[in-house]
């Protein structure tokens, strides 16, 4: 791992859990000893979800490109706005993972980010918490992944919040696993919290690695 | 395809946002209205996401006036009709509430409270209380729910549609920036299936035959030429506001028996509010803890109650003192003394609740 340059974008419907996933893939990779880029490219609630760990997580070595508060006049509601250095963030040296807003609309924001089409390994990873209502079947979640554009990978982070258990993550493994062999994608990882994971074990009912998870986003504002 | 997006009982992980959507198509809500505005967008994005699959209809409007207006006139068709709106949303769609409220109109309302004015923050506040409770140029004859959790999104947002087409008075739903934007499980599951019944609707006009000859014809007036014309519509919204209120009163009480301090607090702030009482409780301390559910009507028989049995009472919530100039006019007349615990527009832990609380009890200050 440590000579491949890892470029990653987690996408997926509202709430299904990119920016967790997303954070936590980004401190895994930092532990390889590379320089890691974690990027907010949520355009409509940018300064809500990555703005207030920023400074935690840049404590924790990995370089955040995401507004701060100071900075944060007339975000959202006023129009769409893209930080400057954003479009550049494939310029820098080691893994680059984005956080990206939500919905199909979040996935086009990519298409903003200058060399994006020219990165050997970038991948577009869906975040899918079969939990939510609107991605709880095999049938819905073949249809919203299709919406989606081009996904080359599934993310299982199928929990309930504080009454997450093993079943319930490996319900979801099941879930995705399905869709995934509907549509011919891979499923990349499970997620799960520690003590979850625990239970689980190294892979999932479907023989996924399972990732294991620290909640940051308890302490966003969403 | 009728029905509800997921049937039986699940247990769902959600934003507050998307449980009032899908609780609207539980519901059997006919229309939404709706102009966007944070942090309410979600209600919209969801419920026309869910309406073409459940035979539903939306319609984006100009703007709030006009989402509160057209809402009206769904009602007014037969339809089960609501609008989702926050902040300077609110303060528009006053007008339009103002007048469903004279006209007795069985309209839903759902509020996301924002911090004010209208260009400040989209994230969260109590500062729509007195707004929502009592907004427009009117008596404030209309109900309104306080939510706290996504389960009482869920229900709250099933039953206002119930309370409004049942007593035909306006009914909001009050919830907040941070309840429309957390996530935490619920569990969501089809009414009627639980044997809830849901109040359908009727036609204020188009009904059938030849007004005047086959029946009454519909007068659905908004104007009102004199002074003593409008006393004397007004006196009978207030006959029956009075008349129903008892039915329509809710609240949520722990320990009020016999306290040195009683913690009243509504919406997201009961949460705080009733974690630091029961941790409180379990250091021995006296404290009780009151919230009222039905802002409108105030439940004052049981805060009267409550408040008489205690030695002083604390008031939390994320406004300057909205929810308590609700609670002191409930309490005119009991002489015990009131301590605020006022953070406007912001959060409020059950970690600073306990720490007043202690001032007050162990310490004795004021």
């Amino acid at each position: 791992m440590k000579d491949i340059r890892i470029v990653e974008a987690y996408v997926g419907e509202y709430a299904s859990g990119k920016s967790e996933v997303a954070i936590n893939r980004a401190l895994e990779l930092a532990r390889t000893g590379r320089p890691v880029t974690l990027v907010d490219l949520d355009l409509v609630e940018p300064c809500y979800t990555l703005r207030p760990l920023k400074k935690e997580l840049e404590e924790q070595g990995i370089n955040v490109l995401a507004w701060e508060t100071r900075d944060a006049v007339g975000l959202g509601e006023t129009g769409n706005i893209l930080r400057a250095e954003v479009p550049w963030a494939l310029r820098r040296p080691g893994h680059v993972v984005f956080d990206v807003g939500y919905g199909v609309g979040g996935a086009r924001t990519l298409d903003l980010v200058e060399g994006i089409d020219q990165e050997p390994l970038f991948r577009i990873l869906a975040v899918v918490n079969t939990s939510r209502p609107m991605t709880m079947t095999v049938e819905n979640v073949v249809d919203y992944v299709r919406n989606l554009g081009p996904v080359h990978g599934l993310i299982n982070n199928t929990h309930l919040g504080d009454e997450t258990t093993a079943d319930i993550v490996q319900q979801g493994a099941q879930t995705v696993a399905e869709a995934g062999r509907r549509l011919g994608i891979p499923v990349v990882a499970t997620t799960a919290v520690a003590e979850v994971a625990a239970v689980i074990g190294p892979v999932d009912c479907e023989n996924n690695p399972v990732r294991v998870l620290k909640r940051y986003m308890p302490r966003a504002f969403w | 395809m009728a029905g509800v997006p997921v049937p039986g009982d699940k247990r769902v992980f959600m934003t507050g946002n998307e449980v009032v959507a899908y609780a609207a198509v539980a519901a059997r809500a006919d229309i939404m209205y709706g102009y966007p505005i944070t942090p309410q967008n979600e209600v919209m994005h969801y419920w026309t996401r869910l309406a073409p699959k459940y035979e539903k209809r939306f319609l984006q409007t100009e703007d709030e006036l006009s989402a509160g207006f057209t809402t009206i006139g769904g009602v007014m068709a037969g339809r089960k009709a609501f609008t989702a709106t926050a902040g300077p949303g609110n303060v528009l769609m006053q007008e339009p509430m103002a007048m469903a409220e004279m006209m007795r109109l069985p309209v839903v309302v759902v509020i996301m409270q924002r911090g004010g004015p209208s260009t400040a923050t989209v994230i969260y506040s109590q500062q729509e209380v007195i707004l929502t409770t009592f907004g427009g140029n009117g008596e404030g004859f209309r109900i309104v729910y306080s939510t706290a959790t996504h389960q009482e999104l869920y229900d709250y947002t099933i039953k206002a549609f119930n309370t409004a087409w049942r007593y035909r008075f306006p009914v909001f739903l009050l919830a907040d920036g941070y309840q429309a934007k957390m996530r935490e499980p619920l569990t969501i599951y089809d009414p009627l299936e639980r044997g809830i019944e849901l109040i359908a609707p009727e036609a204020y006009l188009g009904r059938p035959g030849t007004p005047g000859v086959d029946r009454p014809p519909g007068h659905f007036r908004n104007t009102y030429s004199t002074e003593e014309e409008l006393y004397e519509v007004l006196q009978g919204h207030v006959r029956e506001y009075e008349r129903i209120w008892r039915e329509v009163e809710e609240y949520e009480s722990l320990g009020t028996e016999d306290t040195d301090l009683l913690i009243i607090a509504h919406g997201v702030v009961a949460r705080a509010a009733k974690q630091a009482v029961e941790y409180l409780r379990g250091e021995g301390l006296k404290v009780g803890y009151f919230r009222p559910v039905t802002l409108r009507p105030m439940p004052v028989d049981a805060l009267r109650e409550a408040v008489s049995r205690t030695k002083r009472f604390m008031v939390v919530e994320s406004a300057y003192g909205q929810l308590s100039k609700l609670v002191r006019d409930a309490l005119y007349g009991l002489a015990v003394e009131m301590v605020p615990l006022y953070k406007p527009g912001v959060g409020v832990t059950p970690e600073e609740i306990m720490a007043r609380s202690r001032e007050l009890i162990v310490k004795g200050e004021s």
